[in-house]
């Protein structure tokens, strides 16, 4: 500290009022904004989760109808990918650490960072009214498959406006991230010595600006058809339905690693720092992320093997598909050297983070399975792939989430939470987690097919453990919730650098003041990660 | 409240940050309308002669003037940036107006011509359209769908040029701060990339 | 990538100022390249199945000249021309992708 420099308030208490979060040009509160409306939908989207869980403890109807059940599936669906998962480390994360990890002070664009934020609100207004009126919420399942999103009565035109428009979201954080990334890295950080969270957010946006576009127009086009009646993927104009599919998964699969990329940065921030150690391999890291993000583009057929498509297409594709698993076994390679030989600290992100490798890996393996055309045929649309993307977005995306929520809650609130409690909360996560979801992988190999609400007695026996194992986790994620809550508002004061970090962000108070730093942040020797103890322990050795 | 000002700061005007940002939204563009140009590609391999058919309907001679004059309104914004950066206001503001005049003959011709399809019933759901073979009732459909779509560009390309000129009038876009006029002349030649590929695809089928 | 010339303040002295006889010959050219793609279409300049392939060749290079001349690509940095590259690579992947799907179907 200068000795001029006079301690300023920080962001939470600059201003007060309502209007001064909901209208804030502020990062870190545009991101707190995130992370109470996102943590909200993701609530009530866990909820619906359990309640489908529910309905299948046993065959036959327990709870709901087939239709009610239809609608829960495609709400859960939808608030879960477009409403919780793809913003969430972005603009939760990605809002409250990038400008502080880039030793600015806010990102490019405060303004239409906000819009952003509001377009939110609207998407989510779009997406939750559907509920209330006429035939109720759409029963399509989250990809408003065409022709069927085209012919149901229920309300689907809402809910696929509410998916354009956070899409539009979506593509303005992006772009703002791109411009705050290359305008405002602090004097002397070139593109290789930024932390790597920040290159997982840059191939992140580049997907969120460049895949999105192609869905907002065919939902566009969805609404059309919807409106006039006939369109553009109706056969009984010439049109082709496939060509929907392909037009859909042009987005959604690139969004796959919208949300997968965000969690990988989160984990390779917080491997060097519990285990003390520099990172190995950070340009792997960095530009796998970039491979990653690009190879991306190229796969999205493997999403339509059974669909009608052309062999020869669904072969291209299947190939294709293996390429992505190369950059992310580097990655995983070099999280695993990184903790070799490293003084590890074992706190609760570290363990989410070592979790997130855990579950991934099972999310991957199972995903290698779905990319080979042969086999896919067999165990597409059972519950194989319902656990599979519950593996990779579950139990890496928001096993991620829920690492970086611990990893930088002392650095947005100034406290620490109760580390047993998060402990405690941390072992039913993910013991409820695996027990819930590795008996899906069993039951759709067995043949258990995907979205209907009831199942052949045979699988009564895992689909019970499955439940089970729903409780388990919601009691985790309760527990979770509400240590935070109370550590929020009772916890016990933290300091500005309690994981002894060397990334910019533990260089100011917590939490930080409005303008984030009172004074030059500096740049770490030799790389963001370059711990200076591991220096002479390896000189030690 | 004096506090440390960070020599990177978001809040800093930065010409290079806001013309980048306005770069990277055209790129969504592009590929928002490259959405469309995808189903038009796949539609027409597969109904080739209904294509051609059906865009004997259309009136070259309406697409070409709209061409021309698409063509000279991204001439007088690109020269109204000129004029500005060379700080002659009052021309860059002409300038301006000319290209906001272009957008309204763009849009006149346009309802022109739309105005005839309706008559002849050409309209997704209308009698005639619906007894149209599928190859062109795609055609129309698309016809209508892209031209709109691009009409509506066109539109938030002439608001946003005219809100342009408000701020040149009261000095908040000048000179040296010319970022805004620039990012509207980057929209508006957006909307002109779009009709060079509209207009062959529609109107020159052969 | 150049926070010291950022950090000098205002960037307008970096910027290129075209002047008005590029950008009414750029028009001259594009307008005589639009009248060359209507009469080749109209007037039937007897070119088979390549009317497709020259509309296209011709729209190309008028697009070319409205960004290169009159949006500036030509004197920004090259990471924009990089940038749009990729775009319109991926953009012509995915095209590729779903007509080779198409045929083969």
């Amino acid at each position: 500290m200068t000795a001029t420099a006079l301690p300023q308030p920080n962001f939470f208490q600059a201003k007060k009022g309502i209007a001064s979060w909901i209208f804030t040009l502020d990062h870190k509160r545009i991101g707190l904004l995130y992370l109470f409306s996102i943590g909200t939908f993701f609530i009530v989207a866990a909820g619906l989760g359990v309640l489908m869980r529910l309905e299948l403890l046993n065959p036959g109807r327990d709870l709901m109808d087939p239709q009610t059940y239809n609608q829960v599936f495609t709400l859960h669906g939808v608030i879960m990918i477009f409403l919780f998962i793809i913003p969430s480390i972005p603009a939760v994360f990605g809002n409250f650490a990038l400008p502080l990890l880039l030793g600015t002070d806010d990102v490019a664009f405060p303004k239409l960072n906000l819009l952003s934020w509001w377009l939110y609100i609207i998407g989510a207004f779009f997406a939750l009214g559907s509920l209330v009126y006429g035939e109720g919420g759409a029963d399509t399942g989250w990809t408003f498959y065409a022709p069927y999103s085209v012919k149901t009565g229920t309300n689907v035109t809402p809910t696929v406006l509410a998916a354009f428009i956070l899409g539009f979201s979506s593509i303005l954080t992006g772009l703002n991230f791109i411009v705050t990334i290359h305008r405002l890295r602090t004097p002397g950080m070139g593109f290789n010595q930024m932390p790597l969270f920040v290159w997982s957010l840059y191939a992140t946006a580049w997907i969120q600006l460049l895949a999105t576009p192609i869905i907002g127009i065919t939902l566009l086009m969805i609404v059309a058809e919807r409106v006039f009646g006939i369109g553009l993927f109706d056969p009984s104009i010439g049109g082709d339905p496939i060509l929907y599919q392909h037009l859909f998964w042009i987005y959604s699969h690139p969004a796959v690693y919208i949300m997968a990329l965000p969690a990988m940065g989160i984990v390779s921030e917080i491997i060097p720092t519990f285990a003390q150690r520099t990172i190995f391999g950070y340009k792997a890291i960095a530009y796998s992320s970039m491979a990653i993000a690009f190879v991306g583009y190229f796969v999205w057929g493997h999403h339509m093997f059974t669909s009608g498509m052309s062999g020869p297409a669904g072969f291209i594709f299947s190939i294709l598909t293996f390429f992505v698993a190369i950059p992310t076994a580097i990655k995983v390679f070099n999280w695993v050297a990184t903790l070799y030989k490293g003084s590890i600290n074992i706190q609760v992100p570290l363990l989410f983070a070592l979790a997130f490798i855990f579950n991934f890996m099972i999310g991957g393996f199972t995903g290698l399975v779905l990319g080979s055309l042969a086999a896919d045929v067999h165990v597409h649309d059972t519950y194989f792939v319902v656990g599979h993307f519950h593996y990779v977005m579950f139990g890496g995306a928001v096993f991620a989430f829920f690492g970086a929520l611990h990893y930088w809650f002392p650095k947005i609130w100034g406290k620490m939470y109760h580390k047993a409690t998060a402990n405690v909360a941390f072992v039913l996560l993910f013991v409820g987690f695996n027990v819930t979801y590795f008996p899906m992988l069993i039951l759709g190999l067995q043949g258990m097919p995907r979205r209907y609400y009831d199942y052949l007695p045979e699988f009564h026996g895992l689909n019970m453990v499955s439940t089970f194992g729903s409780w388990i986790m919601a009691s985790g994620l309760i527990i979770m919730i509400v240590n935070l809550f109370i550590s929020w508002k009772n916890g016990a004061k933290a300091p500005d650098n309690p994981w002894n970090g060397i990334t910019l962000e533990w260089q100011t108070s917590s939490p930080p003041p409005l303008h984030n730093f009172d004074k030059m942040p500096e740049l770490p020797e030799g790389g963001p990660y370059n711990y200076p103890d591991a220096i002479s322990h390896q000189e030690k050795n | 409240m004096d506090h440390f000002v960070l020599p990177n700061s978001g809040h800093n005007f930065d010409a290079k940050s806001s013309k980048m940002g306005m770069w990277l939204f055209l790129y969504t563009e592009l590929l928002l309308f490259g959405g469309l140009f995808l189903v038009y590609m796949l539609y027409r391999y597969a109904n080739q002669d209904a294509f051609l058919l059906a865009s004997f309907e259309l009136n070259v001679w309406m697409g070409t003037i709209n061409t021309l004059v698409l063509l000279t309104s991204s001439m007088t914004i690109a020269m109204s940036i000129t004029a500005l950066q060379k700080g002659n206001n009052k021309l860059a503001i002409n300038l301006a107006w000319a290209t906001i005049f272009a957008a309204l003959v763009f849009l006149v011709i346009k309802y022109f011509e739309w105005g005839a399809k309706f008559d002849h019933g050409y309209f997704p759901g209308m009698d005639h359209y619906n007894e149209l073979p599928h190859g062109e009732r795609l055609y129309f459909y698309l016809y209508f769908f892209m031209t709109g779509l691009h009409g509506l560009h066109v539109i938030v390309g002439g608001i946003f040029i005219a809100v342009v000129i408000k701020r040149i009038k009261s000095g908040r876009v000048n000179k040296n701060r010319i970022s805004l006029l620039e990012n509207s002349g980057l929209y508006w030649h957006l909307v002109d990339l779009i009709w060079i590929y509209l207009f062959p695809l529609f109107y020159l089928i052969h | 990538m150049d926070n010291k010339e950022k950090n000098a303040g205002q960037t307008a002295e970096h910027e290129h100022i075209s002047s008005y006889a590029e950008h009414f010959g750029t028009w001259i050219a594009l307008c005589v390249l639009t009248l060359m793609t209507v009469f080749i279409s109209v007037f039937g300049a007897d070119l088979g199945s390549l009317t497709v392939a020259t509309a296209m060749l011709i729209a190309t290079v008028k697009a070319l000249a409205v960004a290169l001349y009159f949006m500036h690509l030509k004197y920004e940095p090259k990471i924009y021309r990089a940038w749009i590259i990729v775009v319109m690579a991926l953009f012509v992947f995915f095209l590729t992708m779903v007509i080779i799907d198409y045929i083969t179907r």
